[in-house]
């Protein structure tokens, strides 16, 4: 068994409001593609900054592997208008990149006829693509996104989605993501952690949507439209129902 | 001679340029304003402690800055708040300690809104070493400075040590502010970082040409309101302010009319 890329083990974080965290516990692998769920306020992203290691639990550890990198998409990305921030220069701040370098970097992510315009002009759509871009700039290991498609239009997800999907094929990424787009994360045959500070349920979306913990939380009748999406999607079965251990799953 | 004044200036625009860029981009214009306020304290205890103005208001804007910062970190009340306290108390303990020193009125209101006498060789040392350091620590922590402007969480995720940044972007205001107090005084150094920085704006298309641009207009003011002030008996601050403004109205007006006209954009 290699060693994990970023392992948290049983981390535990107090705010005034209570337990945000909760004994919770996650690896995650060369090749994951790990999907976070769960209800506003359950601490998906609080559990995302401690995995960054942007803050420090009250217990319990993260370790990143030996020389890890990490590209990451925060959830809120507000520009001051005042500052004149061209494409092109924010990709290539602090960081070494060639122009070159930027360019394939901007095709890859769609990005390449964003270069010249002003970051603070830009669409929720393009300015998704232009984060992508820069949380790449470190030739990353892991990619970590919050949110990534909440200000987009159906379609612009579906397309933010599939340029992250070509990226972890193209680039061997590990992808660890929170969203809100169930019935996106439900489509695909991935690992779904469902919080609610603490891991609810985990394992392939199938049998996430079985779950009791995640029936009650998302519903009934959101647990079955699951259900149908699998059903009518999923070629693969042989997942059973998967609670405490997180393991590879075929795509 | 008239030369350190030169000298102290020229090295004053040179910092005010990039420095009043992140005061306009990271909204630290009351910071500025708290941190000038806090200046004539300085003097006080520079002279008290027998060290110079220029150490003394380095120290408190030190201070005024770490205070400030822990302050914040208790999260009790709005930084906007504690700014108002600290600034006022820091401006009313300033004029009180240097009227039990024996100041007179008038060498306070030179504090305040600057003077023509001439700048001492020995105070045009600090101001030049002061701004030279400056300058360089400025242009290391540049792209990181940037980086966290655009997206604190950004920066800290790509390891950017976004709370040493600030607080060095705190000890470089405080910087501008002990060498801008014998030009332009305590109540206009504000204006001194943002109105030309706000003129480069308008015009400029990326940071780097903004922060430049903000240190020619800065220069071009201060070194045109020195001859204005000496030949109409001017006060030296809101002479050199007067020309920002000034220029930022044609500036401004100028890139309005091309908008109309759709020029640019």
């Amino acid at each position: 068994m290699p060693e994990s890329l970023i392992e948290a083990s049983q981390l535990c974080v107090r705010r005034p409001g209570g337990l945000v965290l909760d004994n919770v516990s996650l690896a995650l692998n060369e090749r994951d593609f790990i999907t976070l769920i769960g209800p506003n306020g359950a601490g998906k992203s609080v559990l995302l900054r401690h995995l960054l290691k942007l803050e420090t639990p009250d217990s319990g550890s993260v370790t990143h592997r030996q020389g890890l990198r990490i590209g990451y998409v925060p959830e809120r990305f507000q520009i001051d208008p005042t500052m004149p921030m061209p494409v092109e220069r924010f990709l290539s701040l602090n960081n070494r990149l060639s122009a070159r370098q930027i360019e394939e970097l901007a095709a890859e992510t769609h990005c390449d006829s964003l270069l010249d315009r002003p970051l603070a002009a830009l669409s929720g759509g393009e300015l998704q693509r232009v984060l992508l871009a820069r949380a790449l700039t470190s030739e990353p290991q892991v990619l970590m996104l919050d949110e990534p498609a909440q200000n987009l239009d159906v379609s612009g997800q579906l397309q933010f989605y599939k340029l992250i999907d070509a990226l972890y094929e193209k680039r061997q990424l590990s992808v660890l993501m929170v969203s809100h787009d169930l019935h996106m994360v439900m489509n695909s045959t991935r690992q779904v952690v469902c919080l609610y500070h603490h891991i609810c349920c985990s394992g392939a979306p199938e049998s996430v949507a079985r779950d009791p913990e995640f029936i009650q939380m998302f519903g009934d009748e959101m647990a079955q439209m699951m259900a149908v999406y699998q059903h009518s999607h999923a070629h693969d079965h042989t997942h059973d129902h998967d609670h405490a251990h997180l393991h590879e799953i075929k795509p | 001679m008239m030369a350190p004044t030169l000298i102290t200036m020229l090295a004053l625009a040179l910092l005010a340029g990039p420095l009043g860029c992140f005061v306009v981009w990271r909204r630290m214009a009351y910071f500025g304003d708290g941190l000038a306020h806090s200046a004539l304290l300085g003097v006080a205890i520079g002279l008290i402690a027998g060290i110079s103005n220029q150490i003394g208001m380095i120290l408190m804007a030190i201070a005024f800055a770490s205070t400030l910062l822990w302050l914040r970190a208790q999260r009790l009340l709005a930084t906007d708040t504690l700014l108002g306290i600290l600034a006022h108390a820091a401006l009313s303990l300033g004029v009180v300690a240097m009227a039990l020193l024996g100041f007179e009125d008038a060498e306070v209101h030179d504090y305040l809104l600057g003077s023509l006498e001439n700048i001492s060789r020995d105070s045009l040392l600090y101001v030049v070493l002061g701004c030279g350091v400056s300058l360089g620590l400025l242009m290391r922590l540049w792209p990181g400075l940037l980086l966290m402007t655009s997206s604190e969480e950004l920066a800290h995720a790509e390891g950017v040590p976004i709370r040493v940044y600030e607080f060095l972007l705190m000890c470089l205001l405080g910087i501008v502010v002990a060498a801008a107090v014998q030009i332009v005084g305590i109540l206009l150094i504000t204006s001194l970082l943002i109105i030309p920085a706000s003129t480069a704006r308008l015009i400029a298309g990326n940071p780097e040409t903004m922060a430049i641009g903000g240190s020619i207009i800065a220069a071009l003011c201060m070194l045109s309101g020195l001859p204005l002030a000496a030949a109409f008996a001017l006060p030296l601050g809101p002479a050199i302010v007067t020309l920002t403004v000034a220029l930022f109205l044609i500036v401004l007006s100028a890139r309005l009319i091309a908008q109309r006209l759709r020029l640019i954009n």
